[in-house]
């Protein structure tokens, strides 16, 4: 019977995911934790490494740093994106799907490469710096912290703006009158209702944006100089010249992991009761204002996006320069193509079939796993759903690391091969869309399968027939922003890669610290290229919602 | 057409009993509607007739088959939803054409099938439009469209009205019984609201926690209640406790004859608002008689209510037509009678001992 033939089905899929994510997931996790516990010299287990940590002060300062970088990172990208939310939900913006378009624009583009087109405006040699300076304007080069924290708030702002905006449109404008005519004037209103009302959103983006801050590698690696933070440390460590250290390393890592951790909890424990069910009566309206007030807001909401948006064209307009070495020259040529297709075309079609197969791996397990969360709850699904959670809090760097020290040896020697490089994506992309299949599954409701089996379909071709067809366009737009999320990967690639599974953004990467800067911009507008096809693509998919980004 | 026997159907979520042995003839083209509070089992029911859910014991006949062993999609029987099932992602034309697709008629059948049904519930010209461009009234009527097109041998509808507002849900509920009456196809109908049972049914089974408490037609339903659930769930309904003692009934401190009331117990008796008479006057019918207070006046236009204090209890009156001076009644005494054919009494466990019309 078909009930018997599901039962087995549903029941491999359980075992596959499991054996899948113990081998992938907890497996070389494992390594991290036991390396972080292991006395390099002795072998036995020691606290040395964490011991370490407390008494040498680079790591304390990566530490701080770290903290510095993750909540300066938030707080700059909260502060763009609640006011980008608040400025276009709440008044009438002119050219509203531009700014998102935009929005999109700064959110999709390789992280790394704002850091890098930064420095091209405002770095040692940087354009902007250098013609302030030729009429006698000096300033100091963007280097350090400062350049850190701008980057991380002007690449990470899109993702509060597109969460947020989403929960003030819902809010139910009827409380908000209640609070006028309770005698709150409009700018206590803002803080006494308005942004209560939406703190799930908001700090379901501050967590967001401060994991995001804390593991990015690139940004720190490329303009912070000795501005060191963990993820930084620990690369130094493990891939140092002189033999290196994976124990410290390792030890690093899991302060990172606990931190990531710590902020989850923190969330959890902010939203502990502040969830809203609200009855939608009225949606809030956009206010019309004029004259002086409208171009404040137009110059906020338009300056915001723009500045996001900025290193991406830069990049764009960088590529077509003519450039002598690292030096860019006046004149627009096409070298910087040339020298890439004559020399480094490889990572183009490494980048290419390496995000195409994880992706498809990534989309039949997302899905299956997805289908298991939603329709087959239990004990087993339940600890399986809650270990998903995991990739989401690990960082990039501190997978490949984990990568790299369990799968060096046999059975599972994949050291160097394109496979590594892969498997990383797809264990660290499949959370998404698992989630993604379940939320859709969730908005689907079992009573459309019912209804086709009461018309006289059986349950298989009912699945098939009804439920298919309404979340294969979530499935396929999750699957083309996995594929974006894996064309961009640097962390973890930059740990495993070797000469012939070099990926783009590692090229890009170890181009800017070349300082071959035209080589640099030609790659990274090639990626920015297709990269944007993926996001249309996705968009077209979605019907332009911009949640499929998240 | 088609019969349906329920014998002894049961069935337990863990150990909660959510239906304790369901009997149940419904007649070949009757109309029936099962009603209860959330949670009374009427759903479940529902869903163990269409073969979502399987009962532990007990048998599902139609036409003297037994089909509780068959699965679902084999049964034959059209369902409506309460959140209307629409499939999004089809059209109009499309969704009523499912069901026949399954059955492979030939096209030319098909569309004339779907032209019949959509015209039938009145959203002739939609055919091709998308079920998110219309309102939540024409997405059900789709599903009633899309349900009936398959002449299914019974149609079972799951509070198929709750989502709608007020007006609508009297249209339709209007429609759905004329189309009903027009195919003669045996229906079973869920809802919680006992005036829209009323309204539309045959018969009407009254359940609570897994039990059927009585069948019965609207009008034995609501005027011959064998049941206290049945009597205060449909419709208002005054309970005052009182006594049966050898030939009387006792309310409060008066005392009237009633004969069949032998043993000496504790009762309850139940009247309906409009059966309340205001004020002491000659009446040709044998009266229990009651002084009150007025409580509270609630004009409604067509008849007002009155929250009345009797010395044995809070009751509510309904007066058809109320002229001016009886609404500045607040807080007056006012006599009361209460004409005995029209009271019914029940014992302490709900169930009836006698109805006035029967002393």
């Amino acid at each position: 019977m078909s009930r018997r033939f599901r039962f087995d089905l549903w029941t491999f899929v359980l075992i596959g995911a499991w054996t899948i994510l113990l081998i992938l997931l907890v497996w070389p996790l494992s390594s991290i934790v036991r390396a972080s516990l292991i006395d390099n010299e002795t072998g036995a287990l020691s606290l040395v490494h964490y011991m370490e940590i407390f008494t040498t002060r680079v790591y304390q300062r990566a530490i701080g740093n770290t903290l510095i970088a993750g909540f300066g990172g938030m707080m700059g990208a909260l502060v763009l994106g609640v006011a980008l939310a608040f400025v276009t939900t709440r008044f009438h913006i002119y050219g509203r799907a531009l700014i998102q378009t935009l929005a999109v624009i700064a959110l999709v583009s390789p992280p790394f490469i704002g850091a890098y087109a930064w420095i091209v405006l405002f770095g040692a040699s940087g354009v902007v710096r250098k013609g302030l300076d030729s009429i006698g304007v000096s300033i100091p080069p963007i280097y350090g912290v400062a350049g850190v924290i701008m980057v991380f708030s002007l690449k990470f702002f899109p993702h509060v703006f597109l969460i947020t905006s989403g929960a003030l449109a819902a809010i139910n404008r009827s409380v908000e009158e209640a609070a006028e005519s309770l005698g709150v004037p409009p700018a206590k209103r803002l803080f006494k209702i308005t942004f209560p009302l939406i703190l799930p959103a908001i700090s379901a983006s501050a967590l967001l944006t401060f994991v995001l801050s804390i593991a990015d590698f690139g940004t720190p690696r490329i303009i912070g100089r000795d501005f060191n933070v963990l993820a930084t440390e620990a690369f130094n460590l493990f891939g140092g010249e002189v033999g290196g250290n994976p124990g410290m390393a390792s030890a690093l890592s899991m302060v990172l992991i606990f931190l990531s951790m710590t902020v989850v909890f923190a969330q959890r424990w902010v939203l502990r009761r502040n969830v809203y069910h609200s009855n939608m009566i009225k949606k809030p309206e956009r206010q019309h204002v004029t004259g002086l007030r409208s171009a404040g807001l137009h110059l906020l909401a338009y300056g915001i996006v723009l500045i996001g948006a900025l290193p991406a064209f830069i990049v764009v307009i960088f590529s077509f320069r003519r450039t002598s070495g690292p030096v860019f020259q006046p004149g627009v040529s096409l070298q910087s193509y040339e020298k890439v297709i004559a020399t480094v075309s490889e990572p183009i079609w490494n980048t290419l079939t390496f995000s195409s197969v994880a992706v498809v791996a990534i989309v039949i397990t997302g899905t299956l796993v997805g289908y298991l969360i939603s329709r087959r709850p239990g004990v087993v699904t339940g600890a399986l759903d809650a270990l998903l959670m995991v990739p989401y809090i690990v960082p990039g760097i501190v997978m490949g690391i984990a990568f790299i020290t369990r799968f060096n040896d046999p059975p599972l020697a994949l050291t160097g091969t394109g496979l590594i490089i892969i498997l990383v994506v797809y264990i660290r992309r499949l959370p998404y869309s698992a989630r993604s299949v379940a939320a859709a599954l969730k908005q689907v409701g079992p009573n459309l399968e019912d209804a086709a089996v009461s018309l006289g379909y059986a349950p298989g071709k009912a699945f098939m027939k009804v439920t298919v067809p309404l979340i294969l366009p979530g499935i396929m737009a999750g699957a083309l922003m996995s594929f974006v999320t894996a064309m961009n990967e640097l962390s973890s690639s930059l740990v495993l890669y070797v000469g012939s599974t070099i990926t783009m953004p590692v090229r890009i990467y170890l181009s800017v610290m070349d300082g071959e800067y035209g080589t640099a911009s030609a790659l990274s507008t090639i990626l920015l290229s297709m990269t944007a096809v993926a996001v249309y693509a996705a968009f077209h998919l979605s019907g332009r919602k911009e949640s499929a980004l998240l | 057409m088609a019969d349906l026997k329920i014998q002894g159907l049961a069935k337990s979520y863990r150990d909660v009993r959510v239906l304790e042995g369901i009997d149940l003839h419904i007649a070949s083209g009757e109309f029936f509607t099962l009603l209860g509070p959330s949670g009374c089992g009427k759903t479940t029911l529902l869903r163990t007739i269409a073969g979502f859910q399987h009962q532990d014991r007990g048998e599902i006949i139609v036409k003297g088959e037994r089909i509780d062993n068959k699965p679902a999609h084999k049964r034959d029987i059209g369902m409506v939803f309460q959140d209307y099932a629409i499939f999004p992602h089809l059209t109009v034309a499309e969704n009523v054409a499912f069901g026949l697709k399954a059955r492979s008629l030939p096209k030319a059948a098909m569309d004339q099938r779907v032209d019949e049904s959509l015209k039938m519930v009145r959203l002739e010209g939609y055919h091709a439009r998308y079920p998110a461009e219309m309102s939540g009234g024409q997405q059900q009527r789709i599903g009633l469209a899309r349900a009936m097109a398959i002449r299914p041998t019974l149609l079972l509808m799951d509070e198929p009205l709750s989502n709608l507002d007020a007006k609508l849900r009297i249209e339709l509920r209007e429609d759905i019984r004329d189309i009903q009456r027009r195919l003669g196809i045996t229906t079973i109908y869920v809802t919680h609201d006992q005036e829209e049972a009323l309204a539309v049914s045959d018969r009407i089974c009254v359940m609570n926690k897994g039990n059927v408490e009585q069948i019965g037609t609207p009008f034995e339903i609501y005027r011959k209640p064998v049941r206290r659930f049945a009597a205060g769930f449909v419709g208002t309904m005054n309970f005052l406790p009182a006594r049966a003692e050898n030939g009387r009934l006792m309310v409060g401190s008066q005392s009237f004859p009633f004969a069949g009331l032998q043993a000496e117990r504790a009762i309850e008796i139940a009247f309906r608002p409009e059966n309340v008479i205001l004020a002491n006057r000659p009446l040709d019918e044998e009266v229990l008689h009651l002084r009150a207070e007025v409580r509270k006046v609630t004009f409604l236009g067509r008849e007002a209510h009155y929250m009345l204090t009797t010395e044995a209890g809070e009751i509510v009156a309904q007066v058809a037509d109320p002229s001016s001076d009886f609404i500045d009644m607040e807080g007056k005494p006012v006599d009361i009678c209460l004409p005995l054919a029209k009271i019914v009494l029940f014992d302490r466990n709900g169930d009836l001992v006698m109805t006035g019309a029967a002393r």
